[in-house]
């Protein structure tokens, strides 16, 4: 990981770091470089991946629109509304 | 030294005469009446419209809860030491958590939180409290705010393990509105009604990890073997090939719990709700611009880690090997397990930890994992007792307290030397 490839990946998560805090995170990066050496190191060939720990099935609600909040209840929160909607700098 | 903030947000109400418990709960698990803020600046001050699952139930057994305890940020620190309102001390001037902190003090029976990387089990173990990570999926999560969703489960601390206990017969149950929610059926075998439940009849100590712990934490899972062989339990080692896979659980998790946070995180970009930047020209500045102001280096360190292990280039070695790891690692703490056994490992590699020492490695919550991450990672119940932690299979929460007991009360902080 390169200073650059790092500050493609804080775009691609809308982060900003200091040049302090991108040495750090460059410094971290490179200590999982054994890692991921040491995870190699384990014969993965045949097994399966498991993405839940218990044997688990989707599940699904029927597909019925529903207000679970009211409007007003969920622009409480916003740091700016207006007129019933978020409030956002100019897009356009 | 500032003053330690326990609570972030206390409740208004007045506890009903004749309440079942205390309890507190971390600031991972919504409520409508309670500032809830993952202990970020991200989402201080944050109400939710609806409450958690586990407050629900809390509230209808008519257990009072005192307030929102403090943590670190999301949880994934090393005890509680990121959070936006400040580590907490011990009068020694150790880090510890809030949740621990109020157990010491007896402003509560309990502490309900969510385990998303072994901060509070790690506190109890320095603390000398009684701490559950129960099977995944029999404690709802539903309302609790998302981080690392395959591997975090809610959460019990208390002074005993009857309390421990208590709380559980509360939580455990089934709940339609979790999707990883077990059946009533298999969630119910954490309850003390159940009878069922096989004595462990065998302790098998990590010694792989055991090994990387410093010589007082050894004595300690000495004195705990002494104290259980006294007590008819058979004593042996992990096998050499588990011990090679406890090694590396916590890389793997670490990849997992990173992955899954950096997508969580997502949703919280300074607009719907939470921390807004000001003076911002453009939504993308305000995106940035927030989430950099609000969000602290370890969060910020996790994301960026979590997106490395998901990119393309990366997939397959870390985030793809990550999750075939964990079914080996299952496998070989089940097989372990069998039995009427349980593991014996350490919670955490030293008796203490000072604020400067996590300060000059902000990253160390990433190593002492190490020891928590074998359940993080498998979704089995750990229980922490005497200072010494006890892995078993699913469903031997009633198994494990009951051992836990025998350590609790056999103090094996005095009988280390």
């Amino acid at each position: 990981m390169d200073r650059e490839t790092l500050v493609k990946l804080e775009q691609l998560n809308q982060l900003s770091l200091t040049s302090q805090e991108q040495d750090e995170v460059l410094a971290f990066f490179a200590a999982r470089e054994a890692d991921w050496e040491a995870l190699a190191a384990i014969d993965t060939e045949n097994i399966e991946r498991m993405v839940h720990v218990r044997p688990m099935t989707n599940v699904l609600r029927e597909d019925v629109a529903s207000q679970p909040f009211d409007r007003e209840d969920l622009l409480v929160q916003a740091p700016e509304s207006m007129d019933g909607y978020w409030q956002v700098p100019q897009v356009l | 030294m500032s003053e330690n903030i326990l609570f972030i947000s206390e409740s208004s109400e007045e506890a009903a005469s004749g309440s079942q418990l205390t309890l507190g709960l971390d600031d991972l698990i919504l409520t409508k009446g309670m500032a809830t803020s993952a202990g970020s600046k991200m989402l201080a001050g944050f109400k939710s419209l609806f409450d958690a699952r586990v407050y629900e139930r809390l509230h209808e057994a008519g257990c009072a809860v005192a307030g929102k305890v403090n943590i670190g940020e999301f949880g994934i620190d090393l005890l509680g030491e990121t959070s936006h309102f400040g580590p907490v001390l011990t009068a020694e001037g150790q880090l510890t958590t809030a949740a621990s902190q109020l157990l010491a003090n007896g402003s509560v029976d309990a502490v309900v939180g969510l385990d998303v990387n072994g901060a509070q089990a790690r506190a109890a173990a320095l603390a000398g409290q009684v701490y559950l990570k129960p099977t995944y999926g029999c404690v709802s999560r539903f309302g609790t705010v998302a981080v690392a969703c395959s591997g975090e489960t809610v959460d019990v601390s208390a002074c005993s393990t009857e309390v421990v206990q208590q709380v559980l017969d509360t939580l455990a149950g089934h709940d339609d509105a979790d999707g990883t929610s077990l059946p009533e059926s298999e969630c119910a075998r954490l309850k003390s009604a159940n009878s069922e439940a096989a004595p462990i009849t065998q302790v098998k100590v990590a010694r792989g990890l055991l090994a990387t712990a410093d010589e007082a934490t050894q004595q300690l899972i000495e004195a705990a073997i002494a104290t259980l062989e006294a007590e008819g339990i058979a004593v042996s080692d992990t096998a050499p090939e588990t011990d090679k896979l406890l090694s590396v659980a916590n890389l793997a998790w670490n990849i997992l719990m990173c992955a899954e946070l950096c997508n969580n995180v997502n949703r919280f970009e300074g607009m719907k709700y939470g921390y807004h930047a000001e003076k911002c020209q453009s939504i993308d500045e305000l995106y940035t611009k927030s989430r950099t102001e609000a969000f602290g280096s370890l969060l910020k360190t996790a994301i960026l880690y979590g997106s490395e292990v998901l990119a393309t280039n990366n997939y397959d070695r870390c985030y793809d090997k990550a999750l075939r790891i964990r079914r080996l690692v299952l496998e070989a703490l089940t097989e372990e397990c069998a039995g009427g056994t349980a593991l014996l490992l350490p919670a955490c590699a030293k008796r203490a930890y000072s604020l400067a020492e996590v300060e000059a490695n902000p990253n160390l919550a990433f190593e002492e994992n190490r020891f928590t991450a074998p359940a993080a990672i498998t979704g089995l119940p750990a229980l922490v007792a005497g200072g010494v932690q006890l892995l078993g299979n699913a469903f031997s929460e009633t198994a494990l307290l009951r051992l836990g007991a025998v350590l609790s009360s056999a103090n094996l902080a005095g009988k280390e030397a």
